[in-house]
């Protein structure tokens, strides 16, 4: 039977469903209370900064005030300030000082030239606070300025001062796919505009720190806020020019990361651990609220132009996108923020004729990053802002218009991808619809001077790493001679909850109480490569290679529990802790006893789980090919009101469905929903970074406002879609990036459904819309 | 200076400089990392604590300030009825994601209930606008707040 489990060739839905036979899960699909709940509630759970003992020196970054400039640095003096141990530059780094996600462009440290405000060049290590702050000041940084660019039309003039070598382009995209103008001929409306996104900051409650403590000769260990442990080891191992096995990385509950702590951990746990290994004792590194809001990686901004059209028939013909997303001073993720924006530019709908091309750009400001959702909410922003346009245009219901051109299983991508099964678009999109009384949605009328209005939007979002990275995951389950369980995976714990979504898949396979397994933090000294928890892959990678195990463990379980209960293997089923034959359940042994027998017969009582996506590859050419194995599909309805006195918009009521495959948790996928409700109205509305010739002016949640508890809306019970994934365990896809993308969308295009006006430009403020309104009064 | 106090019910005696936040005086001095630092700046409201059973951000509140008077966290609630009562909500109701927002935001929900036991949602908001979540969209929060309000209403004879 184990010869069966051999990663993606396995059907994991069926091969669950058959195997546990069962009509009902026990878990899965059921809501629990969290594992990790209580720990959290009694304030006990432990974060980064938590870990940090009295008398660890306190690390501090020394950060370039210029946007562009040669530099010189000299630390004699900043050496000189009482309770100073140490002032890192360049020089000081023992391995590799580049440390560019994607492209070779970002310095560790910058030793020469500064690319924003805010660029690390030194690394002040101290006794106290007070001295590290004073020692800051005191490194002397001399800055030859170059001209700055903070502009995409600046960065793109032909010259304009090349930000890194190779000129200020730092990647291009492209799909061909049928033929564009042929579709465009075909059509009878056409729509086209310019649409923009801005930056978008984390916000998340914790910030950015890590805590390193040397250990012995050559080796270190650092506890960090972070997504992706083995990327940090990496990064970490590349700085000091050790081995990866050097290097010891524990994951810290994590207080939010949306993306960010993905970028982040790598760069902060570096530094602590640089600043360790050379002082030769524990050394921590944790940033304030306006460091981790002015020169941390942001949502990229981007600037998409959109060319659409359809027949008369209301079929989409073709699509011509043109994508510029603005790096800031690094490409970082750019490449597959860039790419991803690409391959979803036409949206959840197929179409024929597409012609998408893309470029990241440099510019001298706070570099891009992961954050939720990707570039696709950006693009989806364009997409269903041109599909209701193109809906009017056409004098057709919006619904309607998408109904006729959404993805269904058989339809083709925009990279002409075959979607075969697990496509449930067209489902979202009408039970969403149909909650919210759609028709008669569509005439709220006005109140005074409040006007409310409906808008929809549909999304999807493929699951895992863009461009065809191969993908792969790993976890272990070890059963203990009481019976308990230890359970290990690379996914972190941020608040979404997937090691938990982890536990009651290996739960449910091998009948035990949830309770009974222990999630461990992920260490890589001992926990299996998970890779990254980003994409939405946590639950959906990570959660097969935690089935895998559980299959393998089972089957040994089973194979004892057999022999010691005298009845065939078939009959054995494992519940509640125990092992019992079916024919007979009062014959029935404890995991306890099994689990001393399995160690007495010398059975192995650990199981490695992995699992490995089916293969994917693109063309770079014509970007066509099978570019995510799967895709999660969204659809939300969105009632607002708008004050035409004030501009002030209150996102009233919003109905959300989402197709997530199986549903592992429907408490914890609400729960994914609402935070990017939450978010997502701080993107639409509110949230806008104020960047001033590079220099970032409101790093803070007074002057950068997030949601608070005033700004929510009532939203209706999710409408939990489930087209089953074959490839994964239980066929669940994630979540928690779709949550956030068709909200963004839904709300323009309500507020257009109330106002009349149509933005291209994010976030529509209260004042712009104020004016907006002011212009349009005759 | 030397400053006397009572946290969590017992009486501490401690020495903290003038310039010492709240904060940084439970943090680092006395170990008390159910208190998180968010902001340092008074707006995400992580720090929360009971002054004198008022919620306040220990961040804007120095340390010698508090002479005299008694300070409250989450530490000292542990067996409170009325906070039990809010923890199981929270936990069953899906409140918590991360968990960085929660010891201050349970502290903010106290507050509100002792002062007005059966609250409205508009309340219930109004007591936790200081109180930042970026994971939740604080609609289960909310939830969780009103149940554990209707909870111990009917757990009264």
């Amino acid at each position: 039977m184990i010869e069966l489990w051999d990663g993606a060739s396995m059907e994991y839905d069926k091969i669950l469903e058959n195997l546990l036979g069962r009509d009902d899960y026990l878990v899965v699909g059921h809501s629990v209370v969290r594992t990790d709940a209580l720990e959290k509630a009694l304030g006990r759970a432990r974060f980064t900064a938590d870990y940090i003992p009295k008398g660890t020196a306190v690390v501090k970054v020394v950060r370039s005030s210029q946007p562009h400039a040669r530099i010189k640095v000299d630390v004699k003096a900043a050496l000189g300030v009482p309770g100073v141990l140490a002032v890192l530059t360049a020089a000081d780094v023992p391995g590799h000082n580049q440390i560019g996600y994607a492209l070779p462009d970002q310095p560790f440290l910058n030793g020469e030239k500064v690319h924003y405000i805010g660029d690390p060049i030194a690394l002040v290590c101290a006794e106290k606070e007070y001295a590290a702050a004073e020692a800051v000041d005191a490194v002397e940084v001399e800055y030859d300025p170059l001209p700055a660019s903070f502009t995409l039309d600046a960065a793109l003039q032909p010259d304009a001062e090349p930000i890194h070598e190779g000129g200020n382009v730092a990647v291009t995209t492209r799909i061909r796919k049928g033929d564009a103008e042929r579709g465009f001929s075909a059509a009878e409306v056409e729509v086209e505009d310019t649409y923009e996104t801005p930056y978008q900051e984390h916000m998340y409650l914790e910030p950015e720190a890590a805590y390193a403590v040397p250990e012995g000769a050559g080796k270190v260990t650092v506890v960090g806020t972070m997504q992706s442990p083995f990327l940090v080891r990496e990064k970490v191992a590349h700085v000091l020019g050790w081995n990866l096995s050097q290097v010891r990385i524990i994951q810290a509950l994590t207080g939010g990361a949306f993306g960010g702590k993905d970028d982040m951990g790598p760069l902060v746990c570096a530094k602590a651990a640089l600043a360790a290994v050379k002082l030769g004792r524990p050394a921590a590194l944790v940033f304030d609220r306006d460091e981790s809001v002015a020169y941390t990686p942001k949502r990229f901004p981007a600037r998409i132009r959109y060319r659409s059209g359809a027949d008369g028939e209301g079929r989409i013909t073709a699509v011509e996108v043109d994508i510029t997303v603005d790096c800031g001073a690094y490409a970082n993720r750019a490449p597959f923020w860039l790419w991803r924006m690409t391959a979803h530019a036409a949206g959840p709908y197929e179409v024929e004729n597409a012609s998408v091309d893309g470029r990241a750009v440099y510019t001298n400001k706070v570099f891009g990053g992961s954050f939720r959702g990707f570039g696709d909410v950006a693009i989806h922003f364009a997409a269903e802002s041109q599909v209701d346009r193109l809906a009017e245009e056409l004098g057709m219901d919006p619904v309607e218009f998408r109904l006729r051109n959404v993805l269904r299983p058989g339809s083709r991508t925009t990279c002409d991808q075959l979607l075969d099964h697990s496509v449930g678009m067209e489902e979202c999109l009408r039970g969403a619809a149909e909650a919210a009384g759609w028709k008669r949605g569509r005439e709220l009328g006005r109140k005074g001077s409040r006007v409310r209005g409906v808008g929809v939007g549909c999304a999807y979002h493929g699951i895992s790493t863009s461009r065809s990275t191969p993908d792969w995951s790993a976890a272990s389950l070890i059963l203990n001679q009481d019976g308990s369980f230890t359970y290990r995976t690379g996914i972190c714990e941020l608040g979404q909850g997937s090691p938990v979504g982890h536990a009651k898949i290996v739960a449910e396979i091998i009948g035990a109480p949830l309770s009974s397994i222990r999630i461990e933090v992920p260490d890589t000294d001992s926990t299996p490569n998970a890779k990254p928890t980003h994409g939405s892959r946590g639950l959906m990678l990570g959660g097969t290679a935690a089935a895998d195990a559980a299959l393998k463990l089972r089957q040994r379980m089973i194979s004892v529990a057999a022999e010691m209960l005298g009845c065939p293997e078939a009959d054995v089923d494992l519940r509640e802790g125990r092992a019992f034959n079916r024919q007979d359940p009062s014959e029935e042994v404890s995991f306890a006893e099994l689990a001393e027998e399995l160690y007495v017969r010398g059975v192995s009582p650990a199981a490695y789980g992995f699992y490995t996506s089916p293969r994917r590859f693109y063309d770079p050419e014509t970007g066509l090919g099978v570019n995510y194995s799967v895709y999660t599909f969204a659809a939300s309805v969105v009632e607002v009101e708008v004050d035409t006195e004030t501009g002030q918009v209150d996102v009233v009521k919003v109905w959300p469905a989402m197709d997530v495959g199986r549903a592992i948790d429907p408490l914890m996928i609400e729960g994914q929903i609402h935070g990017a409700v939450s978010q997502g109205i701080g993107f639409t509305l509110m949230e806008r970074l104020v960047v001033e010739d590079g220099l970032v002016l409101n790093p803070n949640f007074k002057d950068y406002v997030v949601p608070s508890a005033l700004d929510t809306p009532e939203v209706a019970e999710t409408i939990i879609v489930e087209e089953p994934y074959r490839h994964s365990a239980f066929g669940a896809k994630g979540v928690g990036e779709p949550a956030i993308i068709s909200i963004v969308p839904a709300i323009a295009n309500a507020i257009h459904n109330a106002t009349g006006l149509r933005f291209n430009t994010l976030p529509i403020t209260a004042e712009r819309l104020y004016a907006a309104l002011r212009r349009r009064k005759p | 200076m030397r400053i006397t106090f009572e946290l969590n019910g017992k009486r501490v005696e401690c020495e903290a400089r003038p310039n010492k936040t709240l904060l940084d005086l439970l943090r680092a001095d006395l170990g008390l990392t159910s208190v998180k630092k968010g902001c340092e700046q008074g707006e995400c409201g992580a720090c929360t604590v009971l002054l004198d059973g008022a919620p306040v951000n220990s961040c804007l509140v120095l340390a010698p300030q508090v002479e005299g008077r008694a300070v409250t966290t989450l530490d000292g609630l542990v067996d409170d009825p009325l906070m039990a009562a809010l923890r199981k909500a929270f936990m069953e109701d899906g409140a918590i994601q991360c968990g960085f927002c929660i010891p201050g935001m349970l502290l903010s929900a106290y507050a509100l209930l002792r002062e007005n036991p059966r609250p409205t949602e508009e309340e219930v908001k109004t007591a936790i606008e200081g109180n930042i979540c970026r994971c939740t969209g604080y609609i289960k929060i909310i939830e969780a707040i009103m149940d554990a309000a209707e909870r111990i209403q009917n757990e009264r004879p």
